[in-house]
């Protein structure tokens, strides 16, 4: 059978949100499709665990804002939000933590009206702080009994600097030390005004955009947050091992800078044409041509205030240090040789791809306006993205793989054998 | 609500196509009606370990990902007890990319000696990396081997043992690729922003020319498992981080009215945060500092589920006494209407929030059409709503006792 005719492809259009400002200047930012009646709020704080000065502080409060509010208990709040589906999501990251309340056109009224008890007057109620404590103490040890939770926090602290607000993990007795007084100051100085915004997307109408920025005015004024970030203490390299362990979990990073930075987009492409897809360098190499591994990828990390290139496999632990050669002499070749204009090509489909599909679905919009905000642009700094990786040249990939992509700069970390 | 059109073609292929309104995008789905069940006990992994073998090229396609990596496309590929299931999602203006390599590896796969000794060590690796090297790695191996003892559920999806695998021969390759990658033993569904009639005439153009291919006996391998009689139970003492409780029930087949009134039981106990076993053992009594009910969702007899991680300082004993107690309170206390309603409100809602893709619209129609019954892919939900407070107390009493279950216990060393 004779292959189908490729009909060009169009780059997506990226979906422009409106922006509302609020009286207590917390912004709102809205992105309208009316097509499949269901809505997602998500509220946004500057509020990550690299603001913490008690160590698991800042998820505590995020992940306990429902666990009673002034006027509602726990279990009203699990309750009424069960009761008509909606779902609710609290998510943190090493800067940012995210409220998320996701619910059926039709129930949305009374979603937010648990919304802005969550929102605006947890109690963090003793008793279930410390039941939330014990539990998270105890999953946490278990979580640790894992190879990919031991390389994740191996890493951060190789690569960042033991005591880096970036790298920096604690010990589970820590969650001893929290209380509710240490709960309500962080909650206090980083869930108000200067320190937020609200994005709504999907079917919603004026009635819903009303509803949130009173939510959004009844945040305290605030100041805004900052702390500070230490110079990296990076280490070339840790090993951990794990007894029995049949795999060894590598990951190699070199700390770099945030998305700002005008080299992050080509370093994107980098780590796609590296690790991002199927048929990307590292999968070819430790996967079809070797069989070190069932999966292997890398990637641009982008933070607040850093940013860092990775690459990570688990391997059959006999095949350790074979694989990790192989990974720095793929480093090397993106440095010693131009990508090939077809590979380059395939790595741009990918690119455009993925985000293609970001936006199947009424939801991805919001990840991608969330994600701009942050970074302090707007939703056309997806187009740029896209252009320029569409015109980015070998001879541009390889001299930023030379200025950063080098050995002598990278921290390796094993858990395994 | 997904709508639908359905066509066959004269070879026995099966094609549905879903008209999306706005994403720009195309999902092609291809199940085949071929999963673990379908296994000899000898060679069992061998479904899974031919998913990844289809990966591997033709004669006329020796790279599979190279056309879909040029139109922006994204492929994988899952396999179940029951089904496999291969899906891509391109821009919709090159739906006919995909549906030429599906056809293409349909007929045309061209796997070596050396394709074959390569994706064994990388299934062997996926095997280590998910089922070896992590606590209570073996779990689902040992949970099955006590739940059934005839059905080929017995074992899981990824297989027995590596060995198996490692065993697997270009003849064995050969003789599951005639029997089971057939039309008639598949079934394409299509969602995007395209006419039914388009999707129907590139799937004419495609398929229509491949050979039906025999149609597989599929009452060997349906064996039905004989109830559970008398208490099973088994303890790991291991190297874990927390000790931990699963028992597990043997259920009734996709369709019978014990599988709904199962799924409704689990999200009575653990559907969301408010839901029982969360509220009281976990959050109150903190008997578990994690706590789970779930049924495994196979279409022949699959599996209830009740399961947790045990706090320090709480008996396995306690626990297990723990669970069976929020049992017999559905007996005792019969569910009321309100908790009932808030259940069936979530399937809906669940239902709504899985439709929201092309991809997800796509899979859903394959599967259900698989089930064999259509009505059913729009129609759960009044099943579900039919449900009474009743039925899930005399469900409990007649099927989730003691005598009927298999306790797998972990106990720490700690």
């Amino acid at each position: 059978m004779k292959r189908p005719e490729i009909h060009p492809i169009s780059l997506p259009r990226v979906p422009h949100y409106e922006m509302t400002k609020t009286e207590g200047g917390a912004p709102l930012y809205t992105l309208h499709n009316s097509t499949q009646g269901v809505v997602r709020v998500s509220f946004v704080f500057r509020a990550g665990t690299s603001y913490q000065s008690a160590p698991f502080s800042a998820s505590t409060v995020v992940n306990t804002l429902t666990e009673g509010t002034l006027n509602l208990s726990g279990e009203q709040i699990a309750e009424g939000l069960d009761f008509v589906g909606s779902y609710y999501d609290a998510n943190i990251d090493r800067d940012w933590a995210v409220v998320t309340f996701c619910s059926l056109g039709k129930f949305v009224e009374p979603t937010l009206d648990i919304a802005e008890e969550v929102i605006l007057r947890p109690e963090f109620p003793a008793r279930e702080i410390a039941s939330y404590c014990a539990k998270r103490k105890e999953q946490l040890h278990i979580q640790r009994s894992k190879p990919e939770q031991l390389s994740r926090e191996l890493f951060g602290k190789s690569l960042f600097g033991e005591n880096h607000p970036y790298g920096i993990t604690s010990s589970e007795e820590a969650y001893d030390d929290i209380t509710p007084d240490l709960l309500r100051d962080f909650y206090n100085a980083h869930y108000n005004a200067a320190n937020a915004f609200a994005v709504i997307c999907g079917d919603f109408d004026q009635k819903v955009v009303e509803r949130v920025v009173a939510i959004l005015n009844g945040l305290p004024a605030g100041e805004e947050a900052s702390r500070e970030i230490p110079p990296l203490e990076s280490v070339p390299f840790a090993k951990q091992r794990l007894e029995g362990a049949v795999q060894s979990s590598v990951k190699i990073g070199i700390p770099l800078f945030p998305r700002s930075h005008p080299d992050f987009i080509p370093l994107q492409v980098l780590a796609t044409a590296m690790g991002g897809y199927f048929g990307s360098r590292l999968m070819q190499n430790l996967r079809e041509e070797h069989g070190y591994t069932y999966g292997a990828y890398a990637a641009m990390i982008n933070l607040d205030q850093s940013g860092y290139f990775v690459m990570s496999a688990e391997v059959a632990a006999e095949h350790t240090d074979e694989a990790i050669a192989e990974m720095f002499s793929e480093l090397d070749r993106l440095s010693l040789e131009p990508i090939a204009e077809e590979e380059l090509e395939i790595v741009r489909k990918i690119i455009v791809g993925d985000v293609m599909r970001i936006f199947d679905g009424p939801f991805g919009a919001a990840d991608v306006t969330i994600e701009n905000i942050q970074n302090g642009e707007r939703n056309d700094y997806t187009e740029h993205f896209m252009a320029r990786v569409r015109s980015i040249t070998p001879a541009e990939l390889q001299a930023v793989a030379q200025r950063y992509l080098q050995k002598n700069r990278s921290t390796v970390t094993i858990i395994g054998a | 609500m997904i709508n639908y059109k359905e066509h066959r073609l004269s070879n026995g292929l099966r094609v549905l196509a879903n008209e999306d309104e706005c994403s720009a995008m195309a999902a092609v789905n291809l199940l085949y009606q071929v999963g673990s069940r379908d296994e000899s006990a000898e060679r069992t992994g061998f479904a899974h370990l031919f998913e990844h073998l289809m990966f591997r090229g033709t004669k006329s396609v020796p790279d599979f990902d190279g056309p879909v990596q040029e139109v922006c496309g994204e492929n994988n590929a899952f396999t179940t007890a029951d089904y496999t299931n291969f899906y891509i999602t391109t821009p919709k203006d090159n739906f006919e990319t995909a549906l030429w390599l599906e056809a293409d590896r349909m007929m045309g796969l061209d796997i070596t000696p050396e394709k074959l000794a390569l994706e064994k060590s990388v299934v062997i690796e996926e095997f280590n990396q998910r089922f070896l090297n992590r606590p209570y790695g073996e779990q689902w191996h040992t949970l099955r081997s006590m739940v059934y003892t005839r059905h080929p559920y017995r074992w899981p999806v990824i297989g027995i043992t590596p060995d198996h695998i490692r065993n697997a021969s270009l003849e064995d390759v050969k003789e599951f690729y005639e029997r089971f990658y057939n039309p008639s033993n598949a079934i394409l569904s299509v969602s995007a922003a395209l006419p039914a009639e388009r999707i129907f005439e590139a799937a004419e153009r495609y398929f229509g020319e491949l050979p039906a291919g025999r149609t597989y006996n599929t009452s060997e391998q349906r064996a039905l498992e004989p109830k559970i009689t008398s208490a099973r139970r088994h303890t790991i003492e291991s190297n874990v981080p927390a000790d931990q409780i699963t028992i597990a029930f043997l259920m009734e087949e996709r369709g019978e009215r014990g599988y709904y009134l199962c799924d409704l039981l689990t999200d009575l106990l653990a559907g969301g945060e408010s839901a029982r076993i969360y509220q009281h053992l976990v959050r109150q009594r903190q008997i578990f500092s994690a706590a789970n009910a779930y049924i495994t969702g196979e279409c022949g007899q699959g599996m209830l589920i009740l399961t947790g991680q045990i706090t320090p300082g709480t008996s396995i004993e306690e626990a297990e006494e723990a669970l069976y107690g929020e049992l017999e309170l559905l007996v005792r206390e019969p569910v009321g209407d309100y908790e009932l309603r808030k259940v069936q409100n979530k399937f809906e809602a669940n239902i709504t929030f899985g439709e929201l893709n092309v991809m997800n619209k796509a899979m859903n129609l394959g599967y259900y059409k698989m089930l064999g019954d259509m009505s059913l892919l729009n129609g759960e939900i009044d099943i579900y709503r039919s449900i009474t407070a009743e039925e899930i107390a005399d469900y409990i009493l007649r099927n989730l006792t003691r005598n009927q279950s298999a306790t797998l216990i972990y106990r720490s060393k700690r």
